[in-house]
């Protein structure tokens, strides 16, 4: 094969590649005003009551979904976008909800409890095809900020939203969604029994933490003797 | 002729006048539906049960059966447990059908199927309402989340019914 011809064929293999690796690019959708969306809760959710006043403060929020592209949520059609990564909108969901039932602390020191939020999932999940799946999931370390015993639950919160045609009314829908996902993930949380149980767990009030040393048990040879019925 | 006249249109108000009146007060105060647990051996992913669940609550949500649709696990005031309910659910059986089948005999032949168990319990005492048992079918050609989705639907409607034949109340 001549030396022409070699080239001649790279040359067509490098222009097939750069023609394949022009449309890889063309497809990737590219973060703009129109295609990004803005979510938040459209209103606080209210935390449950417990046994004493509470204060919580939500210390780190790390995503842990190992998405790469945390900020885009649906890739066909230009793709849709958040204005926001999960991280920012989770720790600013929790701290309005605990901020408006005056259950936020000022800092670290001054709570009871701290909230170490573990991302796992934020956005859509794979649907039957006939609908969207919004789903947000997480964990959250509950920690006494006073003992320093902690215990993690979980948390999650799903939405079904209709496909739609056009792309104004798919990105309301998915907007929707997300939004109704995201609610249902803190209502999940805030609400739950998961941290019903875990409060009454940690919360060990500071006069029953350790029992004196004369309330330990006697040892064996002191133990009154069983008592004999024959 | 024009007494007639206002009389059809007397007739006409009183007839669309339902149709404007306030929605019923809902059976249940609350309803909570649990993620469905499934049978060891079922060839079903663990997203099946997570889009079952999403599915089975907007389902819920749709067909109004109780003021709120809360999430598993969310704490209910003492005062509305008698008038709430739960669901829980097992999934039974799962066939994961057969493409060929259906391509080459049809009249849904080797189509997808589905059995699940429900129980409605009351969450106050936790006694079952009703436990009815659904069984959905679908092409093998469609995602399996489709089954989800009709599960959903069916498990809906047949607690409705249920609660219908019943005479079930809050």
């Amino acid at each position: 094969m001549s030396a022409g011809k070699i080239l001649e064929k790279l040359g067509g293999a490098l222009f097939f590649s750069g023609m394949v690796c022009l449309a890889a690019w063309a497809d990737d959708p590219k973060p703009k005003p129109e295609n990004t969306v803005h979510v938040e809760l459209t209103e606080p959710v209210k935390p449950q009551a417990f046994g004493r006043p509470l204060k919580f403060f939500v210390g780190e929020v790390t995503d842990r979904s190992g998405n790469a592209q945390p900020m885009l949520v649906l890739k066909p059609r230009g793709g849709i976008f958040l204005d926001r990564t999960p991280v920012e909108i989770t720790r600013e969901g929790l701290t309005n909800c605990l901020k408006s039932a005056g259950m936020l602390a000022a800092d670290r020191e001054s709570a009871d409890f701290v909230l170490n939020v573990y991302l796992f999932h934020f956005g859509l999940s794979d649907s039957s095809g006939m609908d969207f799946f919004g789903k947000v999931e997480f964990a959250v370390m509950v920690k006494n900020a006073k003992t320093g015993k902690s215990q993690q639950i979980q948390a999650a919160g799903t939405s079904i939203a209709g496909l739609a045609v056009r792309k104004k009314n798919i990105q309301k829908n998915v907007l929707e969604d997300i939004n109704k996902a995201f609610e249902d993930a803190v209502r999940s949380l805030l609400r739950g029994e998961k941290l019903r149980d875990a409060v009454k767990a940690l919360d060990v009030p500071a006069e029953t933490k350790a029992p004196p040393a004369e309330a330990a048990p006697p040892p064996a040879a002191e133990k009154p003797p069983a008592h004999r019925w024959n | 002729m024009r007494v007639m006249r206002v009389a059809m249109t007397i007739a006409l108000l009183a007839a669309a006048l339902p149709g404007f009146a306030k929605d019923p007060e809902h059976q249940y105060k609350t309803v909570e539906a649990k993620h469905f647990t499934k049978v060891e051996g079922l060839e079903l992913s663990p997203e099946f049960t997570d889009y079952l669940y999403a599915e089975l609550r907007a389902e819920l949500t749709k067909a109004k059966l109780a003021g709120q649709v809360i999430g598993e696990g969310e704490v209910v005031d003492e005062a509305d447990a008698p008038a709430s309910i739960t669901i829980e659910g097992s999934i039974t059986e799962y066939k994961k059908g057969s493409v060929v089948k259906d391509v080459l005999i049809g009249y849904t032949a080797g189509w997808r199927s589905l059995k699940v168990e429900t129980t409605i319990k009351r969450r106050s005492d936790q006694k079952i309402i009703v436990s009815p048992q659904i069984h959905v079918r679908a092409s093998p050609r469609w995602k399996d989340k489709v089954l989800a989705k009709e599960a959903a639907h069916e498990i809906v409607k047949e607690i409705k019914k249920a609660l219908k034949e019943n005479g079930t109340g809050a």
